[in-house]
Protein backbone atom coordinates (compact mmCIF):
# COMPACT_ATOMS: atom_id res chain seq x y z
CA UNK A 1 0.00 0.00 0.00
CA UNK A 2 2.79 2.31 0.56
CA UNK A 3 4.46 1.65 -2.44
CA UNK A 4 1.52 2.58 -4.47
CA UNK A 5 0.86 6.06 -2.51
CA UNK A 6 4.22 6.53 -3.23
CA UNK A 7 3.81 6.60 -6.64
CA UNK A 8 0.84 9.05 -7.17
CA UNK A 9 2.51 11.57 -4.92
CA UNK A 10 4.14 14.18 -6.51
CA UNK A 11 7.95 14.15 -6.69
CA UNK A 12 8.44 17.14 -4.26
CA UNK A 13 5.97 15.97 -1.79
CA UNK A 14 8.13 12.67 -2.00
CA UNK A 15 11.00 14.52 -1.22
CA UNK A 16 9.44 15.88 1.87
CA UNK A 17 8.28 12.81 3.42
CA UNK A 18 11.75 11.42 2.76
CA UNK A 19 13.09 13.65 4.62
CA UNK A 20 10.45 14.04 7.55
CA UNK A 21 12.98 11.72 10.28
CA UNK A 22 15.08 14.65 9.41
CA UNK A 23 13.55 17.93 9.35
CA UNK A 24 10.55 17.06 12.16
CA UNK A 25 9.25 20.68 11.79
CA UNK A 26 9.92 21.62 8.43
CA UNK A 27 7.86 19.00 6.28
CA UNK A 28 4.07 18.44 6.63
CA UNK A 29 2.19 17.21 9.22
CA UNK A 30 1.24 14.68 10.15
CA UNK A 31 1.51 12.45 6.70
CA UNK A 32 -0.19 11.56 4.73
CA UNK A 33 -1.28 7.81 4.16
CA UNK A 34 -1.00 6.87 7.82
CA UNK A 35 -3.30 5.64 10.40
CA UNK A 36 -5.40 8.25 12.53
CA UNK A 37 -6.20 7.10 15.95
CA UNK A 38 -9.07 7.80 18.15
CA UNK A 39 -8.19 10.34 20.41
CA UNK A 40 -9.77 8.09 23.36
CA UNK A 41 -7.59 4.83 22.48
CA UNK A 42 -5.23 4.03 25.11
CA UNK A 43 -1.96 3.45 22.18
CA UNK A 44 -2.52 7.41 21.86
CA UNK A 45 -2.42 8.81 25.77
CA UNK A 46 -0.04 6.26 26.39
CA UNK A 47 2.31 7.51 23.67
CA UNK A 48 1.72 11.10 25.31
CA UNK A 49 2.34 10.01 28.41
CA UNK A 50 6.04 8.76 26.89
CA UNK A 51 6.61 12.04 25.80
CA UNK A 52 5.36 13.72 29.07
CA UNK A 53 7.61 11.18 30.85
CA UNK A 54 10.61 12.61 28.78
CA UNK A 55 9.67 16.32 28.96
CA UNK A 56 9.32 15.68 32.58
CA UNK A 57 12.77 14.54 32.62
CA UNK A 58 14.43 17.09 30.47
CA UNK A 59 13.40 19.97 32.22
CA UNK A 60 14.38 18.65 35.75
CA UNK A 61 12.28 20.91 37.49
CA UNK A 62 9.92 19.86 40.29
CA UNK A 63 7.89 23.06 40.08
CA UNK A 64 6.97 22.65 36.52
CA UNK A 65 5.84 18.89 36.19
CA UNK A 66 2.95 18.30 34.14
CA UNK A 67 0.79 15.55 33.28
CA UNK A 68 -1.65 15.00 30.45
CA UNK A 69 -4.69 16.70 29.99
CA UNK A 70 -6.64 15.54 26.66
CA UNK A 71 -4.89 14.23 23.85
CA UNK A 72 -6.57 16.24 20.76
CA UNK A 73 -5.10 14.50 17.69
CA UNK A 74 -3.05 11.48 17.38
CA UNK A 75 -2.08 9.38 13.94
CA UNK A 76 0.44 6.69 14.10
CA UNK A 77 2.66 5.82 11.33
CA UNK A 78 4.24 2.29 10.69
CA UNK A 79 7.75 2.79 9.17
CA UNK A 80 9.28 -0.56 7.87
CA UNK A 81 11.95 -2.55 10.12
CA UNK A 82 12.15 0.48 12.45
CA UNK A 83 8.71 0.68 13.89
CA UNK A 84 5.80 3.07 14.67
CA UNK A 85 6.49 6.75 15.33
CA UNK A 86 3.34 8.42 16.87
CA UNK A 87 2.00 12.11 15.94
CA UNK A 88 0.64 13.73 18.68
CA UNK A 89 -1.11 17.03 20.06
CA UNK A 90 -2.38 17.10 23.32
CA UNK A 91 -3.07 19.76 26.24
CA UNK A 92 -1.08 19.57 29.70
CA UNK A 93 -2.16 20.37 32.96
CA UNK A 94 0.50 21.48 35.95
CA UNK A 95 1.34 18.52 38.06
CA UNK A 96 -0.26 20.25 41.29
CA UNK A 97 -2.60 22.32 40.50
CA UNK A 98 -3.89 20.24 37.54
CA UNK A 99 -4.71 23.88 35.78
CA UNK A 100 -4.13 23.76 32.09
CA UNK A 101 -0.67 25.08 30.89
CA UNK A 102 -0.33 24.82 27.78
CA UNK A 103 -0.46 22.58 24.49
CA UNK A 104 2.09 20.16 22.71
CA UNK A 105 3.62 18.82 19.74
CA UNK A 106 5.18 15.67 19.97
CA UNK A 107 6.02 12.55 18.15
CA UNK A 108 7.20 9.10 20.02
CA UNK A 109 9.11 6.57 17.43
CA UNK A 110 8.93 3.42 19.17
CA UNK A 111 11.81 1.27 17.81
CA UNK A 112 11.86 -2.39 17.63
CA UNK A 113 15.63 -2.84 18.46
CA UNK A 114 16.22 0.04 20.94
CA UNK A 115 15.30 -0.01 24.38
CA UNK A 116 13.47 3.74 24.68
CA UNK A 117 11.13 5.62 22.73
CA UNK A 118 12.83 8.36 20.39
CA UNK A 119 10.83 11.32 21.00
CA UNK A 120 10.46 14.82 19.78
CA UNK A 121 8.25 17.30 22.03
CA UNK A 122 7.33 20.76 21.74
CA UNK A 123 5.10 23.13 24.12
CA UNK A 124 3.59 26.09 24.93
CA UNK A 125 3.64 27.24 28.33
CA UNK A 126 1.52 29.91 29.92
CA UNK A 127 2.97 29.45 33.59
CA UNK A 128 5.56 32.07 34.26
CA UNK A 129 8.25 30.88 33.70
CA UNK A 130 10.01 33.32 36.20
CA UNK A 131 7.45 31.74 38.77
CA UNK A 132 8.78 28.20 38.48
CA UNK A 133 12.64 29.28 38.80
CA UNK A 134 11.57 30.99 41.94
CA UNK A 135 10.10 28.01 43.20
CA UNK A 136 12.70 25.47 42.42
CA UNK A 137 15.08 28.12 43.92
CA UNK A 138 13.05 28.09 47.05
CA UNK A 139 12.74 23.98 46.51
CA UNK A 140 16.18 24.07 46.31
CA UNK A 141 17.37 26.27 49.00
CA UNK A 142 14.83 24.52 51.95
CA UNK A 143 16.36 21.22 50.55
CA UNK A 144 19.69 22.46 50.61
CA UNK A 145 19.06 24.07 54.51
CA UNK A 146 18.35 20.64 56.16
CA UNK A 147 21.35 19.59 58.72
CA UNK A 148 18.73 16.30 59.36
CA UNK A 149 17.94 14.47 55.94
CA UNK A 150 14.81 14.32 55.17
CA UNK A 151 13.55 9.94 55.52
CA UNK A 152 10.42 9.62 55.15
CA UNK A 153 8.22 6.35 53.71
CA UNK A 154 4.59 6.10 51.67
CA UNK A 155 4.14 8.88 50.09
CA UNK A 156 1.41 9.31 49.53
CA UNK A 157 0.26 6.95 52.27
CA UNK A 158 -2.74 4.66 52.20
CA UNK A 159 -5.20 7.76 52.34
CA UNK A 160 -3.38 9.28 49.59
CA UNK A 161 -1.98 12.22 51.99
CA UNK A 162 1.19 13.81 51.32
CA UNK A 163 3.37 14.95 54.78
CA UNK A 164 3.97 18.66 53.68
CA UNK A 165 7.76 18.27 54.76
CA UNK A 166 7.93 15.21 52.06
CA UNK A 167 6.36 17.58 49.38
CA UNK A 168 9.86 18.14 47.58
CA UNK A 169 11.62 15.09 47.80
CA UNK A 170 7.74 13.78 46.20
CA UNK A 171 8.16 16.13 43.24
CA UNK A 172 11.72 14.94 43.12
CA UNK A 173 10.74 11.55 42.68
CA UNK A 174 8.24 12.16 40.06
CA UNK A 175 11.06 14.04 38.12
CA UNK A 176 13.26 11.06 38.92
CA UNK A 177 10.97 8.29 37.91
CA UNK A 178 9.72 10.23 34.98
CA UNK A 179 13.17 9.33 33.09
CA UNK A 180 12.94 5.75 34.72
CA UNK A 181 9.05 5.62 33.54
CA UNK A 182 10.49 6.97 29.94
CA UNK A 183 13.18 4.77 29.85
CA UNK A 184 11.05 1.15 30.18
CA UNK A 185 7.95 2.59 28.27
CA UNK A 186 7.42 0.53 25.06
CA UNK A 187 3.97 1.02 22.42
CA UNK A 188 2.27 -1.81 24.71
CA UNK A 189 3.57 -0.69 28.20
CA UNK A 190 2.98 1.96 30.37
CA UNK A 191 3.55 3.30 33.23
CA UNK A 192 2.68 5.71 36.75
CA UNK A 193 4.28 6.80 39.28
CA UNK A 194 2.18 4.88 42.39
CA UNK A 195 4.12 5.52 45.19
CA UNK A 196 7.43 6.73 47.04
CA UNK A 197 8.02 3.92 49.52
CA UNK A 198 11.09 4.87 51.02
CA UNK A 199 12.53 7.94 50.74
CA UNK A 200 16.44 8.88 51.83
CA UNK A 201 18.08 12.00 51.47
CA UNK A 202 22.01 12.05 51.22
CA UNK A 203 23.13 15.05 52.73
CA UNK A 204 26.24 16.47 50.20
CA UNK A 205 29.50 18.66 50.72
CA UNK A 206 28.65 19.91 47.02
CA UNK A 207 25.70 22.22 45.47
CA UNK A 208 23.68 19.35 44.76
CA UNK A 209 20.38 17.77 46.19
CA UNK A 210 21.01 13.86 46.20
CA UNK A 211 17.80 11.60 47.36
CA UNK A 212 17.65 8.05 47.39
CA UNK A 213 14.03 6.70 47.12
CA UNK A 214 12.21 2.99 46.57
CA UNK A 215 9.35 3.70 43.97
CA UNK A 216 6.59 1.59 43.19
CA UNK A 217 5.47 2.01 39.67
CA UNK A 218 1.98 0.73 38.62
CA UNK A 219 2.62 -0.67 34.83
CA UNK A 220 -0.42 -1.06 31.97
CA UNK A 221 -2.12 -3.07 30.96
CA UNK A 222 -0.41 -5.81 33.39
CA UNK A 223 -1.38 -4.15 36.43
CA UNK A 224 2.03 -4.96 37.98
CA UNK A 225 3.16 -3.06 40.91
CA UNK A 226 7.18 -2.71 40.31
CA UNK A 227 9.70 -1.73 42.52
CA UNK A 228 12.50 0.56 41.85
CA UNK A 229 15.84 1.77 43.71
CA UNK A 230 16.12 5.21 41.99
CA UNK A 231 18.93 7.50 42.99
CA UNK A 232 18.67 11.40 41.79
CA UNK A 233 21.01 13.92 41.93
CA UNK A 234 19.64 17.63 41.05
CA UNK A 235 20.90 20.81 40.88
CA UNK A 236 18.52 23.63 39.49
CA UNK A 237 19.42 24.75 35.68
CA UNK A 238 21.22 21.60 35.68
CA UNK A 239 20.44 18.05 34.01
CA UNK A 240 18.67 16.00 35.93
CA UNK A 241 20.82 13.07 37.07
CA UNK A 242 19.03 9.52 37.91
CA UNK A 243 20.33 6.31 38.31
CA UNK A 244 18.06 3.29 38.93
CA UNK A 245 17.72 -0.57 39.67
CA UNK A 246 14.53 -2.21 39.30
CA UNK A 247 13.49 -5.64 40.88
CA UNK A 248 10.89 -7.94 38.51
CA UNK A 249 8.76 -11.19 39.26
CA UNK A 250 11.42 -13.02 37.68
CA UNK A 251 14.28 -11.92 39.80
CA UNK A 252 15.78 -9.97 36.64
CA UNK A 253 17.16 -6.90 37.06
CA UNK A 254 17.10 -3.98 35.26
CA UNK A 255 19.10 -1.05 35.54
CA UNK A 256 19.53 2.38 33.81
CA UNK A 257 21.59 6.02 34.35
CA UNK A 258 20.76 9.14 33.20
CA UNK A 259 22.07 13.06 32.80
CA UNK A 260 20.64 14.57 30.31
CA UNK A 261 22.77 14.10 27.74
CA UNK A 262 20.06 11.32 25.95
CA UNK A 263 19.02 11.94 22.44
CA UNK A 264 16.04 13.38 21.63
CA UNK A 265 14.61 16.84 21.65
CA UNK A 266 12.87 19.40 22.79
CA UNK A 267 12.61 23.17 22.63
CA UNK A 268 12.52 23.73 26.13
CA UNK A 269 9.54 25.90 27.43
CA UNK A 270 8.33 29.16 25.89
CA UNK A 271 6.34 31.64 27.49
CA UNK A 272 3.46 32.36 24.73
CA UNK A 273 -0.49 32.55 24.80
CA UNK A 274 -1.90 29.61 23.59
CA UNK A 275 -0.93 29.08 20.37
CA UNK A 276 -2.69 28.57 16.95
CA UNK A 277 -1.80 25.03 16.05
CA UNK B 1 -18.75 7.55 82.89
CA UNK B 2 -20.26 4.16 81.99
CA UNK B 3 -23.51 5.85 80.72
CA UNK B 4 -21.77 8.49 79.27
CA UNK B 5 -19.65 5.91 77.12
CA UNK B 6 -22.42 4.10 75.64
CA UNK B 7 -24.21 7.24 74.58
CA UNK B 8 -21.30 7.88 72.48
CA UNK B 9 -20.63 5.12 70.65
CA UNK B 10 -24.72 5.07 69.36
CA UNK B 11 -24.40 8.31 68.06
CA UNK B 12 -21.41 7.02 66.57
CA UNK B 13 -23.32 4.45 64.57
CA UNK B 14 -25.77 7.17 63.37
CA UNK B 15 -25.33 7.52 59.84
CA UNK B 16 -25.67 11.20 60.31
CA UNK B 17 -22.35 11.39 61.63
CA UNK B 18 -20.69 8.37 59.82
CA UNK B 19 -17.87 10.48 57.81
CA UNK B 20 -18.42 9.29 54.34
CA UNK B 21 -15.85 11.58 53.33
CA UNK B 22 -12.78 9.09 55.05
CA UNK B 23 -11.66 5.93 53.85
CA UNK B 24 -13.03 3.16 56.48
CA UNK B 25 -12.12 -0.64 56.93
CA UNK B 26 -14.51 -3.69 56.41
CA UNK B 27 -15.76 -3.75 60.03
CA UNK B 28 -16.95 0.50 59.81
CA UNK B 29 -18.13 -0.24 56.40
CA UNK B 30 -20.07 -2.87 57.25
CA UNK B 31 -21.65 -1.50 60.32
CA UNK B 32 -22.81 1.21 58.08
CA UNK B 33 -24.57 -0.82 56.46
CA UNK B 34 -26.67 -2.06 59.18
CA UNK B 35 -27.16 1.70 60.29
CA UNK B 36 -28.42 2.62 56.29
CA UNK B 37 -30.82 -0.65 56.57
CA UNK B 38 -31.96 0.39 60.33
CA UNK B 39 -32.56 4.38 59.14
CA UNK B 40 -34.82 3.27 56.45
CA UNK B 41 -36.25 0.24 56.88
CA UNK B 42 -38.93 0.21 54.30
CA UNK B 43 -36.40 1.28 51.52
CA UNK B 44 -33.36 -0.75 52.45
CA UNK B 45 -32.72 -3.92 53.74
CA UNK B 46 -29.37 -6.44 54.03
CA UNK B 47 -28.76 -9.35 52.37
CA UNK B 48 -25.87 -12.06 52.39
CA UNK B 49 -25.20 -13.57 48.93
CA UNK B 50 -22.56 -15.93 50.54
CA UNK B 51 -18.98 -15.87 51.83
CA UNK B 52 -15.36 -15.12 50.88
CA UNK B 53 -12.39 -17.64 50.37
CA UNK B 54 -11.51 -16.82 53.99
CA UNK B 55 -15.13 -16.73 54.98
CA UNK B 56 -16.41 -13.03 55.49
CA UNK B 57 -19.61 -12.45 54.47
CA UNK B 58 -20.73 -10.87 51.70
CA UNK B 59 -23.72 -8.32 51.97
CA UNK B 60 -25.93 -6.63 49.68
CA UNK B 61 -28.04 -3.66 50.22
CA UNK B 62 -31.28 -4.12 48.56
CA UNK B 63 -33.48 -1.26 47.30
CA UNK B 64 -37.57 -1.76 47.32
CA UNK B 65 -40.31 0.07 47.73
CA UNK B 66 -41.95 -3.48 47.48
CA UNK B 67 -43.81 -5.48 44.81
CA UNK B 68 -43.17 -9.07 43.61
CA UNK B 69 -40.35 -9.88 41.34
CA UNK B 70 -39.75 -6.36 39.79
CA UNK B 71 -36.91 -5.60 37.54
CA UNK B 72 -33.64 -4.31 39.05
CA UNK B 73 -30.32 -3.04 38.71
CA UNK B 74 -27.02 -4.28 40.01
CA UNK B 75 -24.56 -1.82 41.28
CA UNK B 76 -21.19 -3.18 43.01
CA UNK B 77 -17.78 -1.86 43.74
CA UNK B 78 -14.08 -3.13 45.47
CA UNK B 79 -13.87 -5.99 43.09
CA UNK B 80 -10.45 -4.89 43.02
CA UNK B 81 -9.32 -4.41 46.25
CA UNK B 82 -6.87 -1.56 46.07
CA UNK B 83 -9.70 0.43 43.98
CA UNK B 84 -10.57 2.53 47.68
CA UNK B 85 -12.40 5.21 46.05
CA UNK B 86 -14.82 2.66 44.92
CA UNK B 87 -16.10 1.21 47.78
CA UNK B 88 -16.17 4.75 49.11
CA UNK B 89 -18.08 6.10 46.21
CA UNK B 90 -20.25 3.41 46.81
CA UNK B 91 -21.00 3.55 50.46
CA UNK B 92 -22.08 7.19 49.67
CA UNK B 93 -23.90 6.52 47.04
CA UNK B 94 -26.03 3.73 49.15
CA UNK B 95 -27.05 6.82 51.87
CA UNK B 96 -27.78 8.88 48.78
CA UNK B 97 -30.55 6.88 47.25
CA UNK B 98 -32.03 6.10 50.58
CA UNK B 99 -32.30 10.13 50.64
CA UNK B 100 -33.29 10.94 47.62
CA UNK B 101 -36.56 8.58 47.64
CA UNK B 102 -39.38 10.87 48.08
CA UNK B 103 -37.35 14.04 47.74
CA UNK B 104 -36.19 13.20 44.09
CA UNK B 105 -38.71 12.83 41.61
CA UNK B 106 -36.52 10.83 39.37
CA UNK B 107 -35.37 8.52 41.86
CA UNK B 108 -38.86 7.80 43.02
CA UNK B 109 -40.09 7.20 40.53
CA UNK B 110 -37.00 5.19 39.43
CA UNK B 111 -37.60 3.05 43.05
CA UNK B 112 -41.72 2.72 42.60
CA UNK B 113 -40.78 0.55 39.45
CA UNK B 114 -37.71 -1.16 40.13
CA UNK B 115 -35.11 -2.51 42.69
CA UNK B 116 -31.56 -1.65 43.11
CA UNK B 117 -28.86 -3.99 44.69
CA UNK B 118 -25.64 -2.65 45.52
CA UNK B 119 -22.71 -4.66 46.51
CA UNK B 120 -20.18 -2.37 48.32
CA UNK B 121 -17.35 -4.70 48.76
CA UNK B 122 -17.15 -7.18 46.21
CA UNK B 123 -14.13 -8.96 47.82
CA UNK B 124 -13.74 -8.53 51.26
CA UNK B 125 -10.73 -10.78 51.75
CA UNK B 126 -8.62 -8.48 49.81
CA UNK B 127 -9.70 -5.49 51.07
CA UNK B 128 -8.93 -6.32 54.45
CA UNK B 129 -5.25 -7.31 53.13
CA UNK B 130 -4.98 -3.95 51.70
CA UNK B 131 -5.61 -2.46 55.17
CA UNK B 132 -3.39 -5.23 57.12
CA UNK B 133 -0.46 -5.80 54.56
CA UNK B 134 -0.45 -4.32 50.91
CA UNK B 135 -2.16 -1.36 50.33
CA UNK B 136 -1.58 -2.51 46.52
CA UNK B 137 -3.25 -5.80 46.51
CA UNK B 138 -5.65 -5.93 43.81
CA UNK B 139 -6.81 -9.91 43.57
CA UNK B 140 -8.52 -12.48 45.70
CA UNK B 141 -7.03 -14.08 48.93
CA UNK B 142 -7.33 -17.35 47.41
CA UNK B 143 -4.56 -20.32 47.38
CA UNK B 144 -3.16 -21.68 43.93
CA UNK B 145 -2.56 -24.72 44.43
CA UNK B 146 1.09 -25.44 42.97
CA UNK B 147 2.34 -21.92 43.89
CA UNK B 148 3.30 -19.52 46.75
CA UNK B 149 1.65 -17.14 45.23
CA UNK B 150 -1.67 -16.01 46.30
CA UNK B 151 -4.54 -14.61 44.66
CA UNK B 152 -6.81 -14.83 41.85
CA UNK B 153 -7.59 -11.34 39.62
CA UNK B 154 -11.77 -11.55 39.81
CA UNK B 155 -12.06 -9.42 36.98
CA UNK B 156 -10.32 -11.84 34.45
CA UNK B 157 -12.30 -14.73 36.57
CA UNK B 158 -16.12 -14.24 34.80
CA UNK B 159 -16.71 -16.83 32.45
CA UNK B 160 -16.43 -14.49 29.09
CA UNK B 161 -13.99 -15.71 26.69
CA UNK B 162 -12.00 -16.69 29.86
CA UNK B 163 -8.87 -17.74 29.73
CA UNK B 164 -8.31 -15.79 26.26
CA UNK B 165 -6.43 -12.57 25.64
CA UNK B 166 -5.51 -9.76 28.49
CA UNK B 167 -5.21 -12.35 31.56
CA UNK B 168 -2.45 -14.47 32.59
CA UNK B 169 -2.18 -18.04 33.41
CA UNK B 170 0.75 -17.04 35.92
CA UNK B 171 -0.69 -17.16 39.60
CA UNK B 172 1.75 -14.73 40.23
CA UNK B 173 0.44 -12.14 38.14
CA UNK B 174 -1.86 -9.24 39.15
CA UNK B 175 -3.85 -10.33 36.44
CA UNK B 176 -4.09 -14.10 36.74
CA UNK B 177 -7.28 -15.40 35.70
CA UNK B 178 -7.63 -18.71 37.88
CA UNK B 179 -7.84 -22.16 37.34
CA UNK B 180 -11.14 -22.11 35.52
CA UNK B 181 -14.29 -19.67 35.35
CA UNK B 182 -16.25 -18.93 38.33
CA UNK B 183 -13.53 -20.64 40.34
CA UNK B 184 -13.59 -17.50 42.94
CA UNK B 185 -16.19 -17.95 45.28
CA UNK B 186 -16.74 -14.39 45.22
CA UNK B 187 -17.41 -14.33 41.37
CA UNK B 188 -19.63 -17.45 41.83
CA UNK B 189 -21.83 -15.42 44.51
CA UNK B 190 -22.68 -12.85 42.53
CA UNK B 191 -23.40 -14.91 39.34
CA UNK B 192 -25.61 -17.29 41.57
CA UNK B 193 -27.88 -14.28 42.38
CA UNK B 194 -27.75 -12.75 39.07
CA UNK B 195 -29.09 -15.62 37.84
CA UNK B 196 -31.43 -16.87 40.18
CA UNK B 197 -33.09 -13.07 40.77
CA UNK B 198 -33.74 -13.50 37.15
CA UNK B 199 -34.74 -9.95 36.15
CA UNK B 200 -31.58 -7.70 36.69
CA UNK B 201 -31.65 -5.02 33.38
CA UNK B 202 -28.37 -3.45 34.21
CA UNK B 203 -24.93 -4.62 35.63
CA UNK B 204 -22.96 -1.54 36.96
CA UNK B 205 -19.59 -1.82 38.10
CA UNK B 206 -16.70 0.41 39.81
CA UNK B 207 -13.12 0.50 39.20
CA UNK B 208 -10.03 3.14 39.37
CA UNK B 209 -8.41 4.65 37.87
CA UNK B 210 -8.45 5.98 34.62
CA UNK B 211 -11.75 8.43 34.43
CA UNK B 212 -13.31 6.19 31.76
CA UNK B 213 -16.86 4.39 30.94
CA UNK B 214 -16.31 1.44 29.45
CA UNK B 215 -18.77 -0.75 27.98
CA UNK B 216 -18.71 -4.50 26.38
CA UNK B 217 -16.66 -5.87 24.81
CA UNK B 218 -13.23 -6.38 26.14
CA UNK B 219 -12.70 -9.69 25.40
CA UNK B 220 -12.81 -9.67 22.03
CA UNK B 221 -12.28 -6.22 20.16
CA UNK B 222 -15.46 -6.23 17.78
CA UNK B 223 -18.45 -4.03 19.01
CA UNK B 224 -21.38 -5.72 20.36
CA UNK B 225 -24.67 -5.55 18.77
CA UNK B 226 -26.04 -2.60 20.90
CA UNK B 227 -23.26 -0.39 20.28
CA UNK B 228 -24.84 2.65 19.31
CA UNK B 229 -27.18 2.71 22.04
CA UNK B 230 -24.56 2.11 24.46
CA UNK B 231 -22.19 4.78 23.66
CA UNK B 232 -24.94 7.18 23.31
CA UNK B 233 -26.35 6.34 26.56
CA UNK B 234 -22.56 6.38 27.79
CA UNK B 235 -21.74 9.67 26.39
CA UNK B 236 -24.82 11.18 28.10
CA UNK B 237 -23.84 9.75 31.28
CA UNK B 238 -20.19 10.56 30.85
CA UNK B 239 -21.64 14.74 30.25
CA UNK B 240 -23.67 14.33 33.45
CA UNK B 241 -20.71 13.57 35.27
CA UNK B 242 -18.78 16.57 33.81
CA UNK B 243 -20.99 18.76 34.51
CA UNK B 244 -20.90 19.07 38.22
CA UNK B 245 -16.77 19.30 38.33
CA UNK B 246 -15.62 19.50 34.86
CA UNK B 247 -14.05 15.95 35.42
CA UNK B 248 -13.40 14.42 31.68
CA UNK B 249 -14.56 10.92 31.70
CA UNK B 250 -13.75 8.93 27.82
CA UNK B 251 -16.46 6.96 26.45
CA UNK B 252 -15.88 3.76 24.76
CA UNK B 253 -15.68 -0.26 24.37
CA UNK B 254 -13.24 -1.97 26.96
CA UNK B 255 -10.91 -2.71 24.24
CA UNK B 256 -10.60 0.44 22.17
CA UNK B 257 -10.44 2.39 25.38
CA UNK B 258 -8.49 0.62 27.65
CA UNK B 259 -7.00 -2.88 26.86
CA UNK B 260 -7.88 -6.32 25.45
CA UNK B 261 -8.86 -8.07 28.65
CA UNK B 262 -10.55 -11.56 29.23
CA UNK B 263 -13.18 -13.13 31.46
CA UNK B 264 -14.24 -9.67 32.86
CA UNK B 265 -17.76 -9.10 34.27
CA UNK B 266 -19.59 -6.69 32.17
CA UNK B 267 -18.54 -9.12 28.94
CA UNK B 268 -20.36 -11.66 30.60
CA UNK B 269 -23.85 -10.30 32.42
CA UNK B 270 -23.84 -8.71 28.50
CA UNK B 271 -23.66 -12.08 26.86
CA UNK B 272 -25.76 -13.85 30.19
CA UNK B 273 -28.34 -11.13 28.27
CA UNK B 274 -27.90 -7.82 30.50
CA UNK B 275 -27.42 -5.29 28.10
CA UNK B 276 -26.76 -1.83 30.16
CA UNK B 277 -23.73 -3.61 31.03
CA UNK B 278 -21.09 -0.38 31.86
CA UNK B 279 -18.07 -0.39 33.94
CA UNK B 280 -16.81 2.91 35.52
CA UNK B 281 -13.12 3.77 36.25
CA UNK B 282 -13.46 6.18 38.56
CA UNK B 283 -10.56 8.92 39.62
CA UNK B 284 -8.19 10.08 39.11
CA UNK B 285 -5.88 9.61 36.03
CA UNK B 286 -2.51 8.49 37.06
CA UNK B 287 -1.38 12.06 39.40
CA UNK B 288 -2.30 9.80 42.42
CA UNK B 289 -4.04 6.64 40.95
CA UNK B 290 -5.48 4.12 43.53
CA UNK B 291 -4.13 6.77 46.16
CA UNK B 292 -6.66 9.22 45.64
CA UNK B 293 -6.64 11.65 48.91
CA UNK B 294 -9.98 11.44 51.05
CA UNK B 295 -10.98 14.66 49.83
CA UNK B 296 -11.66 13.65 46.83
CA UNK B 297 -13.97 11.19 48.00
CA UNK B 298 -16.91 13.53 48.28
CA UNK B 299 -16.77 15.12 44.75
CA UNK B 300 -16.01 11.86 43.06
CA UNK B 301 -18.77 9.83 44.39
CA UNK B 302 -21.77 13.33 43.62
CA UNK B 303 -19.73 13.67 39.65
CA UNK B 304 -20.69 9.57 39.78
CA UNK B 305 -23.76 9.49 40.88
CA UNK B 306 -25.04 12.06 38.08
CA UNK B 307 -23.69 9.67 35.20
CA UNK B 308 -25.28 6.32 37.39
CA UNK B 309 -28.23 7.99 37.57
CA UNK B 310 -28.26 9.01 34.17
CA UNK B 311 -27.77 5.22 32.84
CA UNK B 312 -30.44 4.08 35.45
CA UNK B 313 -33.70 6.41 34.13
CA UNK B 314 -32.56 4.95 30.24
CA UNK B 315 -32.94 1.66 31.85
CA UNK B 316 -35.66 2.77 33.71
CA UNK B 317 -37.36 4.53 30.89
CA UNK B 318 -36.45 1.79 28.23
CA UNK B 319 -36.76 -2.00 30.12
CA UNK B 320 -38.40 -4.52 28.55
Amino acid sequence: MQRRSAARLSPLLLLLLLLLPLAWGAGPWPPRADRELQVSSRLAGQAARVALHYLNYRLGSPSALRALGQVRKATVKPIPGIGHKYYLQFTTEDYKSSQNVGTCLATVLYLKRKPRPAVNINCTYTKDQKQTREDDYSFYKKLRQQTKPITGNDTPDSYGHIEPALEPAWALAVAGSSYLMWEKSTENLGYFMAQVKNVKQWITKDDSIDFDYLVILHEIPTQEMISCHLRVIWTPGHPLKVKYFCLSENQRSESGEGSGTESGSTNGIFNEEEANF
Amino acid sequence: MNCLMVNNQRRERGTSNFNYGAYHPLESIYAALDDLAAEYPSLVSKQEIGESYEKRPMYILKFSTGGTSRSAIWLDAGIHSREWITQATALWTAQKIASEYGNNPSVTSLLNRMDIFLLVVTNPDGYAFTHTNNRMWRKTRSKNSGSLCVGVDPNRNWDAGFGGPGASTNPCSESYHGPSANSEVEVKNVVNFIKSHGKIKAFLTLHSYSQLLLFPFGYKCTNPADYNELDTVGKAAASALASLYGTTYKVGTICSTIYQASGGSIDWSYDYGIKYSFAFELRDTGRYGFLLPASQIIPTAEETWLGLLKIMEHVRDNQS
